[in-house]
């Protein structure tokens, strides 16, 4: 699907991090491997630091945290707030929806539409074409998009699978109307198919949680998970990755007549260093042109990892410059997306910590 | 071409050499990572899918070379 918008406009991004830094070298003890062949999964991988929030912290705490900073800080008002939009598949509760949650913790009004997205990899650019809509409505002119995950909570510790990439995190954009005829391209695909190619089995109306579910059980490569637990079938999620999204990629170049040297950036989703490596090779787009430094600092904070992206690459510099960026998400669902836009002097761009 | 995936396959699993009869689980480094280094080979210089199931069915480096070079 090709969606195509005008007069949006970011004009800040803020990502905030938990404090809690763990190492992975630190947890190698805990996986049925032996340390050499963990210290070479981890170089191969590129696994570093990652940020973890502790038990007691939700998506709730990280956004709301982050919003307050923004009030305080006199970089967001209040009242300017016509629409808060939430992209997360770790919420505080089924119900009521978390972005609700957030709206009465920071004490917005009435007036003011709360909506939960259950998108993760993509996550970015599903939450950018939600905000897009509701801003063409004409009576909503600035949109609040949260991206947020805590994902660390599920996935086992037994699990070096999926354990060693992921952290936990939350951005927050700013997006609002201004006059500006350039198309913004959204290119959005699904394939519902391939949607428990990555899943948490338990928990939800389908199997619900119970002393079962949390047993852990070992699988054939030798790690330990309970049916509670993320689960990846990572060798299908690197298949569909290295075709759909080289797929996508030509069909917008093809689509909208350019090709790849027209991006200063492409700011994609990390998986992991190894992956994004793969893609950008597969892609022959140089690795600065694709920063690939999120996996082995922080973690993967799955739809959270685009706007950090663009906060700890660009920063400060995205308060006085213009780029011309390639957002791209892919993976759960499966979904996978493409975004070509402009990073056009924002108001700010930063990471704090939580 | 099959001269250059075997030395591709060698230097994957640590070895000098490796011969086509060669049992893959007789290797020392046979493992999930050396699986996904396979995979991603397969993908990237060859154009091939292959997973994780499709390695467990194989019995020997043979078998790896007739899936990518096939």
């Amino acid at each position: 699907m090709h969606l195509k918008f005008k007069n949006k406009k970011i004009t800040g991004i803020l990502s905030v991090l938990p404090n809690n830094e763990i190492n992975y070298l630190d947890e190698i003890g805990n996986y049925n491997f032996s340390e050499k062949q963990s210290i070479k999964l981890g170089k191969i991988m590129g696994y570093g630091t990652r940020r973890i929030v502790n038990d007691n912290t939700t998506v709730s705490d990280l956004c709301a945290f982050g919003l307050n900073y923004l009030f305080e800080n006199k970089l967001l008002d209040k009242e300017s707030i016509g629409a808060l939009i939430l992209c997360t598949q770790t919420p505080d509760y089924f119900l009521p929806a978390t972005s609700n949650v957030i709206s009465g913790r920071i004490n917005l009004g009435e007036d003011v539409i709360c909506m939960d997205i259950n998108q993760g990899c993509a996550g970015y650019e599903v939450g950018l074409m939600q905000s897009f809509m509701l801003l063409d409505t004409g009576s909503i002119n600035k949109v609040v998009l949260l991206n947020s995950d805590v994902l660390s909570k599920k996935v086992s510790i037994k699990d070096r699978n999926s354990r060693p990439l992921v952290g936990d995190g939350a951005s927050i954009t700013i997006i609002e109307n201004c006059k500006n005829e350039e198309n913004i391209d959204i290119f959005l695909k699904m394939d519902g198919s391939g949607a428990l190619s990555l899943q948490i089995p338990a928990g939800g109306f389908k199997m619900p949680s119970n002393i079962e579910t949390s047993e852990l059980k070992e699988d054939a490569s030798g790690n330990f998970r309970a049916l509670d637990h993320l689960v990846m079938k990572g060798d299908e999620v690197f298949n569909f990755v290295q075709t759909k999204v080289p797929e996508l990629l030509h069909e917008m170049f093809d689509k909208l007549k350019i090709d790849k040297t027209f991006f200063d950036y492409y700011f994609f989703h990390q998986p992991n260093k190894f992956m994004l490596e793969k893609l950008a090779e597969k892609l022959e787009i140089p690795y600065e042109k694709m920063p690939n430094n999120i996996c082995e600092k922080y973690g993967n904070g799955s739809n959270n990892t685009v706007p950090l992206t663009i906060c700890e690459n660009l920063g400060e510099k995205a308060i006085s410059n213009s780029y011309k960026v390639c957002l791209g998400g892919f993976g759960v669902g499966l979904t996978w997306s493409l975004i070509k836009w402009k990073i056009d002097k924002l108001d700010f761009c930063k990471i704090i910590n939580y | 071409m099959k001269d250059e995936l075997l030395e591709k396959l060698a230097e994957i699993l640590e070895v000098d050499q490796v011969s086509i009869n060669d049992k893959l689980e007789s290797y020392e480094e046979w493992d999930s990572l050396t699986a996904l280094t396979i995979i991603a080979l397969a993908d990237s210089d060859y154009n091939k899918k292959l997973t994780n199931d499709m390695l467990k069915e194989f019995k020997t480096i043979d078998d790896i070379v007739n899936f990518i070079i096939n």
